[in-house]
């Protein structure tokens, strides 16, 4: 195997990772900006990435932005913005090739950095705003993003089971942000805003490649113009665990299919030393095709074509989600309900828990083999101030025996049922 | 065995033809973890009327290569998702067009798990009782596409373009035509399509070139294959004009989803012929509206198009159509402004610069592919199928020049070969 050794340092308070590398045909670099996620600056910081990736002081027409990055073979650039835990994360992304395949005269690394530290620090501004034109219409780029959800209708009911399920909690937000918010965002107070979030987000950068720590800190230094005075870490979520009855909501629509989807609360996030137990009580209960949601929804009963959970680790929850028949929505849900009891009532198979670790321990030795996976993989230690090598959580899994899957489905709480439905009555 | 090298990628490829006709290929990617292989037929949803040499002419229910797929895991002592992840394997399958694909990635047991995969699709196995039992879970499969706008809207506007040609059905059938599928219909199709000569078997990963094709060729040889005969895959006669200029779905969407494309005129190319005549489109049409191009940026200022404004071009020796498009708050004036613009441009031409960077582009793009082995592997296949080599694309595209691209541009985009599809809420 091989091992997932990042270098660190740091430069101007922000937090540098590096993996040097020769295995792939790219350098991959990630710059992860967070901050708590609350009502006030969700939408400002939200919007903040689509204003930035229009111009910057070099390159101040979007065309002249994205030429620039076609002339570095095209490297890709990105960025995701999504919650984590209690934080929400802007992630910048670039993968740009290794000179060595290219006919390229000056460094594509060097090049790539010049680029993104100045989307992050240096923006095309003007009176010092925001270029206002490029504010309007991101403003109402994200605004479809936000009215586009409801078109794939397996997201809608996710985030619309989320929502509910944390009507009383920051969670609740969408990492979008709210439309509500957005009209009143002007240039002025975006580019605010923007300051703000560059003085106080926690920075985390990360380059896999052929490349050094040391090549790495420079290029920060010489591409990043911040004044930082401090470099906060992120606190990771407490679950307090309440048994309440469990709400359902039912939501109407113009659809065919029914949605079936299920929040469950766990009070084990991933710095709990029963991580790895929960990791084995999801893929038991619904993450692969052998598991019993999979197995007792769909093989057996011909309820759904797709009925699976996943587990958010830096929340502390579990989703389950399903397809149905309308009509079918008693039965999918008694069904899904056993599954949890049955779970619950320690009905582990010794076959579940051989499979269950061979694709778990599967999917950690296949993360090594994708340089965003691998750095995707060690924030989860920045978030959770929990280190955790993929060498150790091997063994952990290991030695998960059922009776530890039994007690981590007694951290496991069902919330909250929600059921979106066709508009007649089904 | 045979050896081909690319020096230029620093790849090098094995091959061996199998005596029952079964190509094997195997690309060694030394330092991964991971292991992705996939075994495909030359079959899917367009092979719904066909005559094996020696054999009589037949029709098949629509939708029946991809219900196949799915009848496809299950053996007599179950469900092979249970075999593959006692060793660690992360299976599935996929179907297409013009293949069926059945792959698994894993990181330990590669052998073992290569028999696996070769032996159960090697192995059919239908009931009347588990081909009833499956109706039920496509039909859930087809609900969940039928809620789909993105989905709904791309087969719409095949269905626009082709009258009579199979592409215009949609790959999971409907339920009425999937109604009619027996498991006496299913082992007619696997006779015609699953034999070694129509398949493919590619290996990408960290394994052992040799030790994969002695394994193959000794399974192989344990099992009785007569030769077959050649498959002809019958079409109608496909009119060269579109089927129908304009075509309207309703769903509830946030805003109308407009797609539109043009039906290329002449069919029948194959091999590299083929491959020049895609990679030039999708060029030009790189050119055209990419992201830094002045079409595209006028259209987003006019609030026209948002970030989910794509194109693609999908070339086949039977059909090749490009589709482009997204939600937009005004189809009628989008296609209004669009085709102005690209007739502005056809007129002039692209110029010799952009065309240079698009292509540097085009290239990046491509090596950045060859860092993930799934895509090696799909993209391999789909070529190969198509009688074309994915590892000569870096040479393809450095002899295009830009009267190549400006005079595809010209050919492609001939507006009495434009359709429009569009969903819009009911």
């Amino acid at each position: 195997m091989n091992k997932i050794m990042f270098e660190r340092g740091s430069v101007g308070q922000i937090r540098i990772h590096v993996m040097p590398t020769t295995r792939f045909k790219t350098f991959a670099v990630s710059l992860y900006a967070g901050i708590p996620l609350a009502e006030e600056t969700v939408t400002t910081t939200a919007l903040t990435p689509f204003v930035l990736r229009r111009g910057t002081v070099s390159h101040p027409e979007t065309i002249q932005f994205r030429e620039q990055l076609e002339r570095l073979y095209g490297a890709g650039f990105g960025f995701d913005v999504y919650k984590r835990g209690n934080y929400q994360i802007v992630q910048f992304r670039m993968d740009t090739i290794n000179d060595s395949f290219v006919n390229s005269d000056q460094s594509l690394l060097g090049q790539s950095f010049g680029f993104l530290g100045e989307v992050v620090t240096r923006p095309v501004t003007e009176d010092n705003a925001f270029r206002a034109s490029y504010v309007a219409s991101e403003r109402e780029n994200v605004r479809k993003k936000l009215e586009a959800i409801i078109n794939d209708k397996m997201r809608y009911a996710a985030e619309r089971c989320l929502e509910e399920m944390f009507r009383n909690d920051s969670y609740r937000l969408h990492p979008l942000g709210e439309r509500s918010a957005l009209e009143q965002i002007t240039p002025e107070s975006l580019y605010n805003a923007y300051q703000d979030w560059l003085q106080n987000a926690s920075l985390d950068l990360y380059v896999v490649g052929d490349t050094t720590l040391a090549e790495v800190e420079e290029l920060v230094e010489r591409n990043f113009h911040l004044q930082r005075t401090s470099s906060p870490g992120y606190e990771p979520e407490q679950v307090k665990l309440t048994d309440i009855e469990p709400r359902t909501v039912t939501e109407q629509l113009d659809v065919n299919q029914g949605k079936l989807n299920l929040g469950l609360r766990t009070s084990i996030t991933y710095g709990d030393d029963r991580y790895a137990a929960a990791l084995l009580y999801n893929g038991i209960l619904g993450s692969y095709p052998h598991s019993k949601l999979f197995v007792n929804v769909r093989e057996k009963e011909s309820l759904a074509y797709y009925a699976a959970s996943r587990f958010d680790g830096h929340k502390g929850m579990i989703g389950i989600q399903s397809g149905i028949e309308i009509a079918n929505y008693q039965k999918a849900l008694d069904i899904i309900k056993a599954q949890l009891a049955s779970l619950a009532a320690g009905e582990i198979s010794e076959l579940e828990m051989t499979q269950t670790k061979a694709m778990i321990r599967n999917s950690l030795l296949e993360m090594q083999d994708s340089a965003f996976e691998m750095i995707a993989y060690d924030f989860n230690r920045i978030l959770s101030g929990k280190d955790r090598p993929v060498e150790q959580l091997l063994s952990e899994i290991e030695q998960v025996k059922p009776s530890d899957v039994v007690a981590a489905a007694d951290s496991v709480r069902l919330n909250t049922i929600y059921f979106l439905t066709g508009q007649k009555e089904g | 065995m045979e050896a081909i090298t690319y020096d230029r990628l620093q790849e090098t490829l094995y091959h061996e033809t199998m005596s029952n006709g079964l190509q094997v290929y195997v690309l060694p990617k030394p330092g991964f973890q991971k292991t992705y292989a996939t075994f495909s037929t030359k079959y899917g949803s367009i092979d719904n009327h066909f005559k094996v040499e020696g054999e009589s002419e037949i029709s098949v229910p629509d939708g029946i290569a991809h219900f196949l797929e799915h009848k496809m895991f299950e053996e007599p002592e179950g469900d092979i998702f249970t075999q593959f992840a006692m060793q660690g394997a992360s299976a599935n399958a996929f179907t297409s067009f013009d293949q069926t694909v059945y792959l698994f990635s894993a990181t330990e047991n590669i052998i073992k798990n290569l028999e696996t995969l070769v032996n159960f699709v090697q192995h059919p196995y239908f009931t009347d009782q588990n081909v009833e039992k499956e109706k039920g879970i496509i039909g859930q499969e087809i609900g969940m596409y039928a809620d789909n706008p993105d989905w709904r809207v791309y087969f719409g506007l095949i269905e626009a373009m082709y009258a009579t040609h199979p592409v215009r059905i949609d790959i999971a059938g409907t339920v009425e035509s999937i109604s009619a599928i027996t498991k006496e219909t299913l082992y007619t199709c696997y006779n015609a399509f699953y034999h070694p000569s129509n398949m493919l078997l590619f290996v990408v990963g960290g394994v052992d070139p040799e030790e994969v094709f002695q394994m193959v060729r000794d399974n192989q040889a344990s099992k009785d294959y007569k030769p077959q005969g050649s498959i002809d895959r019958l079409f109608e006669q496909e009119p060269t004009s579109v089927h129908q200029a304009r075509k309207e779905s309703k769903l509830p969407v946030s805003l109308p989803k407009c797609l539109f494309g043009f039906k290329e005129k002449e069919v029948g190319l194959s091999g590299e012929e083929l491959l020049r005549r895609d990679l030039t489109t999708k060029l030009a049409l790189d050119l055209l509206l990419g992201s830094s191009t002045t079409i595209y940026q006028k259209l987003y200022d006019m609030d026209l198009i948002s970030d989910g404004f794509s194109y693609e071009y999908n070339s086949n020796p039977h059909y090749a159509f490009s589709a482009m498009g997204g939600d937009t708050k005004d189809p009628d004036q989008l296609l209004e402004v669009i085709k102005a613009e690209i007739e502005a441009v056809k007129s002039i031409g692209f110029r010799e610069e952009d065309f240079e960077r698009a292509r540097n582009k085009k290239i990046g793009g491509y090596l950045r592919m060859l860092n993930y082995p799934e895509n090696i592997a799909h993209e391999f296949t789909r070529y190969n199928f198509r009688g074309g080599d994915l590892f000569k694309v870096l040479p393809i595209y450095e002899s295009l020049t830009l009267d190549d691209v400006n005079q595809r541009l010209r050919e492609h985009i001939d507006w009495n070969q434009l359709a429009v599809s569009l969903v819009v809420s009911p």
